[in-house]
């Protein structure tokens, strides 16, 4: 049986032995006894037809609704159980048994769920900041670029919805535009299968997809002074293309998303917090791949000795001054005044020829009419 | 006279016998203001550990026949579940990213049978944290236990759903039952099975205008937590008077209104919570402008907000006690309170029945919980 050592022998009437009444349940079925305890060098308790000692270096304390002793004992069933109601008998059986209260979380025990807590709080953190940027820009390569003209198209699908599908393509603009595009490939280091449209919709902006796919939206073009202006945006795209940023940013911001989730878990209204770190995280990221971009258009700029900081000009009459208006650590982009310094700063006098005439530009600023 | 007695009689059925909750509300109030508090210092790890102090409370405080029962889980044991979910988890995350990708390209409704997959997860997950709650619950020295396939679960949940889809969801009360039915017939106390005996028809009759009161309730919203309360208690005790452990039957006499005071108690404290933080965040940024020459007009407002560190120090510890707050009052009155409450309307016949049980079946491990955990599904 589960029960503890049964021998009959060992009784001994010592005179500091105590007794008393209790409720035994013996764990193999649900019956109620009422036994009488004998606390002597081990825990003996009777009853009618039972007979069982407990060492008291095996006794445990479990849980009891107040005023009530229950305890378990490592060598008997592990659901047996004796439940003691008078409280000077259950302070003499504590008493007794120095390892009661072993299996309780103790200050310490807190203090180590605490510990490890912040030690896999601090790991998760680690791996947002440095892991998973890291993991993204190795994994990213690894992807087979078949696989992320999956991911663009179905980013098609869904731009269509948005923009509708008005594509601009009048003839004269589409060859200026096909020889812009063209120029700005070559020093990119891009190949042949880069795909450019012009969408007609008064959003000032350019966009790049996975897989190869830029787009120019009008607005900008109506807003552009000159070829340059647009041909440092486009390099910026081509420059989103050449690393893969799409691509970059699904992994890392669907890995730290997955990571910060981990954390809070069910508290309720700590959604601000989870969302509150993941902007802030993914924002930061999305800044930094915007300044490679930004470096990648004034390399290619430079290559073909045309100025940089017409581009800076362009989006800056779009955006205006940022830092006003927004937080900066929960923008997407450096401010624009940042960029439109740095690109001065870049800035070299022409000295290759112009990339489109003076007819080809008109042509390509009229592509959607 | 005495020639009577001698036909054996069947002893007279036995009084109906009370299911009693003595828990102190100010010792739960402690454990849980203690256990909130932990939870924001471990950033949530803590609430493996919580979950498993507040069951234990919750347990051994009821006492059914004058003996309490005892919930033998482990916050440990939890937290391994809860590891080797995300261990299961993460590479399906990972796939299902890939597949639904592959499957968008083709447009139109692709990746919905993805989704279809998660919801079985989901149920599979229902099914086994309730087994692992089950067994661990002990009373009078024996164990609950489950057998049954969380699988096999699963699929009945989808058929179901797909019902209650169809049927606009007037199929709910027979897709309760059926669920239930599966769930406890496979549930057992020592050698004793259960069984669940509620009809659908009975739930149908109570809940069916609410079908047609929603959409009203939609725009009267102050009715919603009447709507929500009457709805509870009507499912509670419907739910409580179906169960059956061999000859034992439980009986809720539940009033539909019992829930009432304590959704608008927790209504009463959120609106109170948020006059607090907000004239608390407003009364912070005020004492900013005045004394730390932050200007709170003008275009530089933002920026002015986000670099003055004391102002954002301020404003993050309001954020943390008022979370503190909100989570002390929703298990005080949405987990202590209704339990409690349907606790004190319930009543066992026939306990004679398991006046002798043999213990029998096995621990189940907190794998399901950890799923739980993990998609966010909550069941009982
Ligand atoms: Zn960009």
């Amino acid at each position: 049986m589960g029960d503890c050592d049964m021998d009959d022998t060992e009784q001994d009437q010592s005179p500091q032995a105590t007794g008393g009444q209790a409720i035994y349940f013996d764990g193999l079925s649900n019956r109620r006894q009422t036994v009488t305890v004998v606390l002597s060098n081990q825990l003996v308790l009777r009853s009618a037809d039972n007979f069982v000692s407990w060492p008291y270096p095996d006794i445990r304390r479990v849980d009891a609704p107040s005023g009530t002793l229950r305890v378990s004992c490592l060598s008997a069933s592990p659901l047996a159980r004796l439940e003691i109601r008078d409280s000077a008998f259950a302070a003499e059986l504590v008493a007794r048994c120095d390892r009661i209260d072993e299996n309780r979380l103790t200050h310490g025990a807190v203090a180590r769920i605490i510990g490890w807590s912040l030690a896999a709080a601090a790991s998760i953190i680690v791996m947002v900041l440095f892991v998973v940027p890291f993991a993204a820009d190795r994994l990213t390569p690894l992807v087979p670029p078949a696989m992320e003209r999956h991911l663009g198209e179905a980013a098609v699908v869904q731009l269509q919805a948005v923009f509708g599908n008005k594509t601009c393509d009048g003839a004269g603009g589409q060859a200026a535009f096909a020889k812009l595009v063209e120029a700005l490939r070559v020093p990119a280091g891009l190949d042949a299968s880069v795909g450019a449209q012009v969408l007609d919709t008064p959003i000032p902006n350019a966009f790049a997809l996975p897989g190869g796919r830029f787009f120019l939206l009008s607005g900008l073009l109506a807003k552009a002074n000159d070829p340059d202006e647009i041909a440092g945006v486009l390099a910026h795209e081509l420059g989103h293309l050449k690393h893969r940023d799409n691509l970059r940013q699904v992994i890392h911001n669907g890995g730290s998303s997955f990571l910060i989730g981990l954390l809070f878990g069910d508290i309720t209204g700590a959604g601000a917090a989870i969302f509150a770190s993941r902007t802030i995280v993914t924002a930061s990221y999305s800044r930094e791949a915007e300044h490679d971009a930004d470096s990648f258009a004034i390399e290619v700029m430079h290559k073909l000795g045309r100025p940089t900081a017409p581009m800076g000009e362009l989006m800056f009459r779009v955006t205006g001054k940022e830092g006003d208006k927004q937080l900066s650590i929960l923008a997407s982009h450096p401010l624009t005044e940042d960029r439109l310094e740095r690109m001065r700063a870049e800035d070299q006098p022409p000295s290759g020829p112009p990339l489109l005439t003076a007819e080809e530009w008109r042509a390509l600023k009229g592509i959607c009419k | 006279m005495n020639q009577m007695n001698f036909i054996p009689q069947p002893p007279p059925p036995l009084p109906a016998v009370p299911v009693t909750f003595d828990g102190e509300r100010g010792e739960f109030f402690r454990l849980i203001g203690r256990g909130a508090l932990l939870e924001l210092v471990t950033l949530g790890f803590y609430r493996f550990w919580l979950a498993t102090d507040i069951r234990r409370h919750l347990w051994v405080n009821t006492a059914v026949d004058g003996d309490a029962a005892e919930y033998t889980g482990r916050g440990k044991e939890l937290l391994i579940g809860f590891l080797f979910a995300m261990a299961i988890l993460v590479p399906i995350y990972l796939a299902y990213f890939i597949v639904s990708v592959e499957a968008e390209r083709f447009k139109g409704f692709a990746s919905v049978p993805l989704v279809i997959g998660f919801y079985a997860f989901g149920q599979f997950a229902i099914y086994r944290a309730r087994r692992y709650r089950l067994t661990r619950t002990v009373w009078r020295g024996v164990r609950f236990w489950m057998d049954g396939s969380g699988w096999a679960y699963a699929g009945r949940a989808m058929l179901w759903a797909l019902l209650l889809v169809l049927t606009l969801g007037l199929a709910f009360p027979w897709r309760e039952a059926a669920l239930e039915r599966y769930k406890m017939q496979h549930s057992h106390y020592g050698n004793l099975q259960g069984d669940f005996e509620a009809s659908p028809w009975e739930l149908f009759k109570q809940i069916w205008w609410l079908w047609l009161a929603i959409p009203v309730c939609l725009v009267l919203f102050p009715l919603l937590p009447f709507i929500y309360g009457y709805f509870k208690a009507v499912e509670w005790r419907w739910w409580l008077s179906g169960l059956r452990f061999g000859g034992v039957r439980l009986q809720s006499r539940l009033r539909p209104g019992a829930l009432y005071g304590l959704y608008w108690k927790v209504i009463g404290w959120f609106v109170l919570l948020w006059a607090v933080t907000f004239a608390y965040f407003g009364g912070v940024v005020v004492v900013a402008a005045k004394f730390g020459g932050v200007s709170m007009a003008g275009p530089k407002a933002a920026q002015a907000l986000a670099n003055n560190i004391p102002l954002l120090i301020m404003l993050v510890l309001g954020y943390i006690a008022v979370i503190l707050a909100i989570n002390v009052v929703m298990r005080m009155y949405l987990l202590r309170d209704v339990w409690a409450r349907v606790l004190a309307s319930v009543e066992l016949h026939g306990i004679e029945a398991v006046a002798n049980i043999s213990a029998k079946g096995d621990l189940a491990s907190a794998l399901g919980e950890g799923f739980a955990d993990g998609l966010d599904v909550a069941g009982f």
